[in-house]
């Protein structure tokens, strides 16, 4: 096994920490009260939430008519934001499942956050499909059970179908994977915590965790599981929701690239989302020692090339819509990049193509300034990608008698800042509740100062 | 023990007692029956009333003078489909959209239900005495002026006639809205009779129209369309049709489907029909109109060909002009004449009704009223003020006659002048006749009791000349003493009456109308106006609204005009040249001043094929009363209101008519035109205007989109397969074994592109049988119209040669149906009869469906749509689920219909025959351009005419495999090119 500790490579954790300084510095924000940053940002999340609230529930009072939809563009918003909600999560699980399998120690300083991050982000993403229907309340009919309305049952031939089981399975594993990583951390809070309501919750919810060498063994033997189970739904997911569009006979939509490009796109996306976090939470909770410039620049990395097989993509879809000879696809490319839309469709080149290309140069993913900047780009990039995918597509099909135009209303806006605000809000509570970095893999996997502990130690050994 | 005592001083036992009595009373008050409403059957069964099912009443369609043969569906007592009545001569089985409107105007809650004196509620013995009083009061020089429009019908005229000859000073003045005088008056010069032609276009060969809208809202356009249609439909072993050149200044539906279209201002309609009177003149060797013409605005190569092909077909041809200069229809009836038209296309003989207004009287009454000399004014059938200029003049004049009644069905603009309204019954629910041709002499029937306590016209005049008399019995005497005897019946009086009611028309030949030969001396060359830079103005109507009396159908005003697109607003209709040249967008407010001064502040509508010196505004528009439609969409956060505080639905533009040359001129000369600040947003369904995609997107080799084919006469004699694109064959192999074989039957539509003019009336007969919602103007600006069936409108070419085709569209029930796989629920299934059926209650509105329809037909409920008034409930078809919102609809084939007809063949033991189901859409064609049947059946209509070689399905080439097909458009006109619009330019809003 490779050692990551060699000195070649820059420490995982700096500032010379001890094990017990690593379990002071992540436990102990969580038993101070909130600091005033806190307070600020969560003020505003719930107020952002609220909004949303709001705005969902006057649209389902109201009807779907309150969205700037019509006979022609069918989605817009609604499926664009799923869209970008689910890509958001596959960071998360890339990062905490497949990153784990391909060993690569630095992921523990970010794998607890970006694993809430993906819980939280399919969260939102469910909310749209859900308020997206004309008739919500009769939304359990997507689901097949037995009923009591003769042989009606649902249509297992439509990708909308696939979406509700692949949505649900995928919360369901992040769930499970994010809660069985937690469960040293919670036992670690448990220890510190003074007997009283505090210690006795995080006792029921740690399971009932010994820290002896048989429950750490189980546990690891879960976790690698867990890992390999959520690896394929890394790209199942984003697969099933690609072919939404893929198995449609829209030009635009019907294309075979979609699930590769997808996937990569929602890796993208999610890796941008995954810094955009981080570099705030090591600024506000003083994580700088865990979340290193090494993390950010290595995560840097990845999202270029992510972002560079994004702009393939981009590419191959236009060159399969010259190459293959269908006017009708041609015309969508050809309408996305200079049509009503244009700007939609430049904005997400610049944004996913153009400016990650910045990040080829190690100054810049060693300034913390402007690896924000441009993870936010990446991000606004991301979400006009769906945007464009889906509503210029859409705006101009086959009959020209129906193409039309399409502009959000003031309720689709506040319903898309309202599900940022059930993100945020989930996060901050998140943060003050859990270990934001996994407590327990980090002592594993960083070289860490020990008193009375020979300098070198093997990777494998864990904190007791 | 009272009460109080009993609160008091109550003892335990005495509270026991008193809570059981009062516990017990209560359980029986709540046994007791909720007040019930009852239902009872009819205590004696009305003959051949089936509860359910619809009965057809043959009547009249009371929406215009045309008169068109009625079919009332009748359901229950309540008349709910208008049908066209495919015996009637004249209007052959067609309706417009106007007909299939009237059962929405009749259940409108708004329209009077007791008479009005003096703007309050009256009983009819009150006014009836009061009138009496006043008409008996009246001098022997008291002029008592009857005002009408057009009336056709022989009882109300002689009804009318009877009682003005009671007073001396009486006279009957007939007032159009848009008037067709100077034509009368053309022939009472040339031909010695006051009459308007009968227009027989199923003879014409060539038909040369100079601005006459004959297939949209000219004269009598149902049956115009019937009988242009007739010769509209070449086959491959007889390429042959009628040539139709039409020359007009804007944009009108028959220009939309001419063969050829000439841009021509209306004041030189004189100079080109000099020349080709000259010509024709000449050809025939018949003496030339006196004077020399004008410098002609067209070259001299088109009207050389205008005039060889008129020449050719000389006895087949037809040349007509809305014009209202006596001038040009003279040299109209001089072409006619030298062509040997008259008695072959043009029929003076047994001459048409349809237009009988005298815009002299008209003219003669406003400067009467203005001077004082009217002692009573009644009107019927019109708004004299709305529909005339100088409305504040007039309005000050009418106030200071003694008596002014209106039988008007609501307080209208006249009727608010009026010191009675005496509203007369709704067209459905009145005994009537009508003739609109002579000869064809037609019967309303009531289908329901009148729904107020409103009365015939025919009765309120009898009431007043002291007889009480029903509408039914005055009718019936007028038959008995003169249709019967014209119709010359050896049968008894009883017997032809019942057929005559059964049948809704007989014909009875009236005696020939009295004309001397034609007078040459009487036409002249016009004298030369040399066209200046100023702009005309074509005041022009509707196909849906035409005069003001249909603005309060919410059906109507939100029909897409077939060449606009636009609903709920008039504006001015501009050319994209003389737009560009003043900064004008569309939508922008332009002030339109006429030479008199009066002017219109109205959006502009850019117009392609309009003439750069001609604005054109509807009328019929600025109705008041029609701010009651201001709250008629949804009402959310966003919603802005269909008519703004303190406006109305458009505005009129009568007060721009002048009276001039003897006749209420619709076309003015010498008008300004300048844009104003701020911008009314036009609602329109149809947004990009061509099959063109946009030059600057359009990928090499697929610039042009084939939805709608198009060749040319010429190449289709060469080969009727002529205009078919080259397309990959998907050939016969399929992937996957057909998972719905159509065993039974397989539903299927054809339609005649060739046939189809565009004229929106399946629109408003699938709005009707489906219970389609109206959404509003700010719905419609929002594409979001619900209508189940589109007429789509492309234009090819340019300007000076533009090409235009329609295309209804509606769900294609494709057999590899996109929108069938992709819903979650599946709420949109596959039947086994090949259709597409959508069910409502299972729809849990993804609107997947709709994103992935190839035609983009199916229409989402997208708000709850108001049916909060009750009355306007009535008008809903039973058979048809009324949906709710969050659920995606679109047109079902008419599957009630379809079930209709197989229990009825079912019940009746015999097969489904052919013809047996019409949907909607299809039996108020007047064009009968649509086909439905079983394609599993090869002897049906439908499989035949899918066998034809114009025959293609839009998309086809996807393998959706859709169960509509379309007949290619043929163009009668010598190049043979089969795609014609790839050779256009670019016309893009």
């Amino acid at each position: 096994m490779p050692d990551s500790t060699t000195t070649l490579r820059p420490p995982l954790v700096t500032g010379d920490k001890t094990l017990s300084d690593v379990t002071r510095d992540i436990c102990e924000p969580m038993a101070r009260r909130p600091t005033a940053l806190w307070w600020g940002a969560f003020s505003i999340s719930v107020a952002a939430l609220l909004m949303g609230v709001v705005a969902v529930t006057y649209q389902i009072a109201t009807g779907i008519g309150v969205w700037g939809l019509n006979k022609t563009v069918g989605w817009a918003f609604d499926i664009t934001n799923f869209v970008f909600w689910v890509g958001i999560g596959h960071a998360g699980t890339l990062i905490s499942a497949v990153l784990f399998l391909f060993r690569q120690k630095w992921r523990t300083a970010v794998n607890r956050a970006a694993e809430a991050m993906t819980l939280f982000a399919v969260m939102c993403a469910g909310i749209f499909p859900l308020i997206h229907m004309g008739r919500p309340w009769l939304a359990f009919w997507m689901m097949p059970y037995p009923n009591t309305r003769g042989p009606l049952w649902v249509n297992f031939k439509s990708p909308l179908l696939w979406d509700v089981f692949a949505i649900s399975t995928y919360l369901l594993i992040s769930a499970v994977f994010w809660y069985v990583g937690l469960l040293p951390d919670l036992a670690t809070i448990r220890d510190r915590s003074a007997p009283g309501w505090r210690r006795r919750i995080f006792s029921l919810l740690c399971l009932g965790w010994d820290g002896s060498a048989r429950t750490w063994h189980r546990y690891e033997t879960v976790y690698l599981l867990l890992a390999g189970l959520a690896t394929p739904l890394v790209f199942s997911v984003h697969t099933i929701v690609s072919m939404d569009f893929a198995t449609a006979v829209i030009p635009g939509w019907h294309a075979t690239i979609f699930p590769p490009y997808f996937v990569a796109g929602a890796i993208f996306s999610g890796l941008a989302m995954v810094l955009t976090l981080m570099i705030i939470a090591r600024k506000v909770m003083s994580l700088e020692d865990y979340i290193t410039p090494m993390h950010i620049d290595r995560m840097c990395k990845l999202m270029l090339s992510m972002g560079c097989l994004v702009g393939l993509a981009y590419g191959t879809e236009f060159f399969i819509a010259f190459y293959g000879g269908n006017g009708f696809e041609q015309f969508v490319f050809l309408n996305r990049a200079f049509g009503p839309f244009a700007w939609a469709y430049w904005t997400m080149v610049v944004c996913n193509v153009g400016i990650p290309q910045l990040l080829w140069f190690r100054r810049v993913r060693a300034s913390l300034p402007l690896v924000f900047v441009i993870a936010i780009v990446v991000n606004i990039g991301m979400w006009f990608e769906r945007f464009v995918i889906i509503v210029t597509s859409l705006h101009r099909d086959f009959l020209p008698s129906s193409w039309a135009g399409y502009a959000p209303t003031i309720v689709e806006i506040a319903t898309f800042i309202g599900s940022f605000g059930l993100f945020f809000t989930c996060f901050l509570i998140f943060c003050r509740i859990a270990p934001v970095i996994a407590i327990a893999e980090v002592k594993g996997a960083a070289h860490l100062k020990k008193p009375h502990a020979p300098q070198r130690e093997s990777g494998a050994e864990k904190a007791a | 023990m009272n009460y109080s005592e009993l609160l008091n001083h109550a003892s335990r036992r005495q509270f026991l007692e008193a809570a059981g009595f009062t516990m017990s009373l209560a359980a029986l008050s709540g046994c007791w029956r909720a007040p019930t409403v009852t239902a009872l059957p009819f205590v004696h069964q009305p003959e051949g009333v089936v509860p359910g099912r619809m009965m057809s009443y043959a009547s009249t369609c009371g929406g215009c003078p045309a008169g068109c043969g009625l079919l009332v569906g009748v359901r229950d007592g309540r008349p709910l489909k208008m049908e066209g009545n495919p015996e009637h001569p004249l209007s052959r089985g067609g309706l417009c959209a106007i007909g299939q409107a009237l059962p929405l105007g009749l259940y409108d809650s708004q329209r009077l239900a007791y008479p009005l004196r003096d703007g309050q509620q009256a009983t009819w013995d009150e006014v009836d005495g009061a009138i009496t009083k006043q008409l008996a009061a009246l001098g022997d020089d008291d002029a008592v002026v009857f005002v009408t429009s057009t009336v056709t019908s022989p009882t109300l005229q002689a009804t009318i006639d009877s009682f003005l000859k009671s007073f001396p000073g009486g006279r009957h003045v007939t007032l159009d809205a848009v008037s067709s005088s100077a034509i009368l008056d053309a022939h009472a010069e040339t031909h010695g009779a006051r009459l308007l032609p009968h227009y027989r276009f199923e003879q014409a060969k060539v038909i040369v129209s100079f601005g006459a809208d004959f297939l949209g809202a000219w004269i009598s356009p149902v049956e115009f369309m019937a009988a242009w249609r007739t010769q509209r439909t070449p086959t491959p072993d007889k390429p042959v049709m009628s040539h139709h050149v039409q020359l007009e200044g804007r944009m009108s539906l028959t220009g939309a489907n001419a063969d050829r279209r000439f841009r021509l201002a209306p004041s030189e309609y004189a100079a080109v029909l000099s020349h080709l009177a000259q010509d024709i003149g000449k050809r025939a060797g018949l003496e030339l109109p006196t004077g020399q013409p004008p410098k002609s605005p067209l070259a001299q190569s088109d009207l050389r060909d205008l005039g060889e092909r008129l020449w050719n077909a000389r006895g087949a041809s037809l040349v007509i002009s809305d014009s209202q200069s006596i001038a040009v229809q003279k040299l109209v009836n001089y072409l006619n004449h030298a062509l040997g038209n008259y008695g072959q296309t043009l029929d003076i003989e047994q001459p048409s009704r349809q237009r009988q207004a005298s815009d002299a009287d008209v003219a003669q009454l406003m400067a009467d009223l203005k001077a004082g000399k009217v002692a009573a004014l009644l009107v019927a059938g019109t708004d004299l003020t709305q529909n005339l200029p100088q409305r504040e003049e007039l309005a000050a004049a009418i106030k200071k006659v003694p008596l002014v009644i209106s039988f008007a069905e609501r307080a209208d603009d006249f009727g608010a002048l009026a010191h009675y309204i005496c509203p007369d019954n709704h067209p459905l629910e009145s005994w009537l006749d009508a003739e609109p041709v002579s000869g064809v002499v037609s019967l309303s029937q009531p289908t329901l009791q009148p729904l107020g306590q409103t009365r015939s016209i025919l009765e309120s005049l009898q009431r007043w000349q002291g007889r009480r008399v029903s509408a039914y019995d005055t009718l019936q005497a007028h038959w008995k003493d003169v249709i019967a005897k014209r119709a010359k019946t050896s049968s008894p009086f009883q017997v032809f009456w019942d057929q005559a009611v059964h049948n809704g028309f007989v014909e009875a030949t009236a005696a020939a109308a009295k004309t001397t030969d034609f007078q040459f001396d009487k036409v002249s060359f016009p004298e030369s106006q040399p066209a200046g830079e100023e702009f005309e103005l074509a005041l022009y109507s509707k196909i849906a609204l035409t005069d003001s009396r249909h603005a309060h159908n919410p059906w109507l005003q939100e029909l897409p005009d077939p060449v606009t697109k636009a609903t709920w607003d008039n504006y001015v209709c501009l050319s994209p040249a003389a737009a560009e040249a003043r900064g004008i967008v569309e939508g922008d407010l332009v002030k339109v001043t006429t030479a008199s001064g009066v002017s219109l502040e109205l959006p502009a509508m850019i117009q392609v094929g309009q003439h750069d010196r001609v604005l054109a505004v509807a009328l019929g528009y600025g109705v008041p009363g029609t701010d009651r439609f201001a709250k008629i969409g949804p009402q959310w956060l966003e919603a802005r209101p269909t008519v703004a505080p303190g406006e109305l639905v458009g505005q009129n533009a009568a007060p721009c008519i002048e009276y001039r040359d003897k006749a209420l001129q619709l076309a003015l000369t010498n008008v300004t035109l300048e844009k104003q600040p701020g911008r009314r947003d036009i609602a329109k369904t149809q947004r990009y205007p061509s099959l063109k995609v946009p030059a600057n997107v359009a990928p090499p080799g697929a610039e042009v989109r084939e939805a709608v084919q198009e060749t040319t006469l010429a190449a289709f004699a060469k080969d009727p397969h002529a205009g078919t694109p080259e397309v990959h064959d998907i050939g016969a192999g399929q992937l996957w074994p057909d998972d719905h074989p159509k065993l039974g039957h397989h539903w299927g539509m054809a339609i005649d592109l060739n046939c189809c003019t565009g004229c929106s009336a399946c629109l408003i007969a699938c709005q009707s049988e489906n219970n389609v919602p109206v959404v509003g103007k700010d719905e419609v600006r929002r594409e979001r119209e619900m209508h189940w069936i589109r007429i789509d409108r492309y234009y090819a070419g340019d300007d000076d040669d533009l090409q235009t085709v329609h295309q209804p569209m509606m769900c294609q029930h494709c057999d590899h149906a996109p929108c069938e796989t992709v819903c979650p629920v599946l709420a949109t299934v596959h039947g086994a009869e090949g259709l597409n059926e959508q069910v409502y209650n299972r729809c849990v509105g993804t609107r997947y469906c709709a994103n992935n329809c190839p035609y983009k037909v199916r229409r989402f409920n997208w708000f709850y749509y108001e049916r909060d008034d009750d009355l306007r409930n009535l008008v809903l078809n039973p058979d048809v689920t009324v949906r709710t919102r969050g659920v995606m609809e679109k047109c079902s084939m008419c599957v009630q219909r379809i079930e209709h007809a197989r229990i009825e063949a079912k019940r009746l033991g015999v097969p489904l025959a052919d013809g047996a189901i019409q949907t909607a859409c299809q039996q108020s064609c007047p064009s009968q351009a649509i086909i439905f049947g079983d394609m599993n059946d090869p002897e049906s209509r439908v499989s035949q005419a899918k066998l034809n070689p114009r025959r293609y399905g839009v998309l086809e080439e996807f393998n959706f495999q859709p169960s509509v097909s379309y007949q290619r458009v043929v163009r009668n006109r010598d190049e043979e090119i089969g795609e014609q619009h790839s050779t256009g330019g670019d016309h893009h809003a």
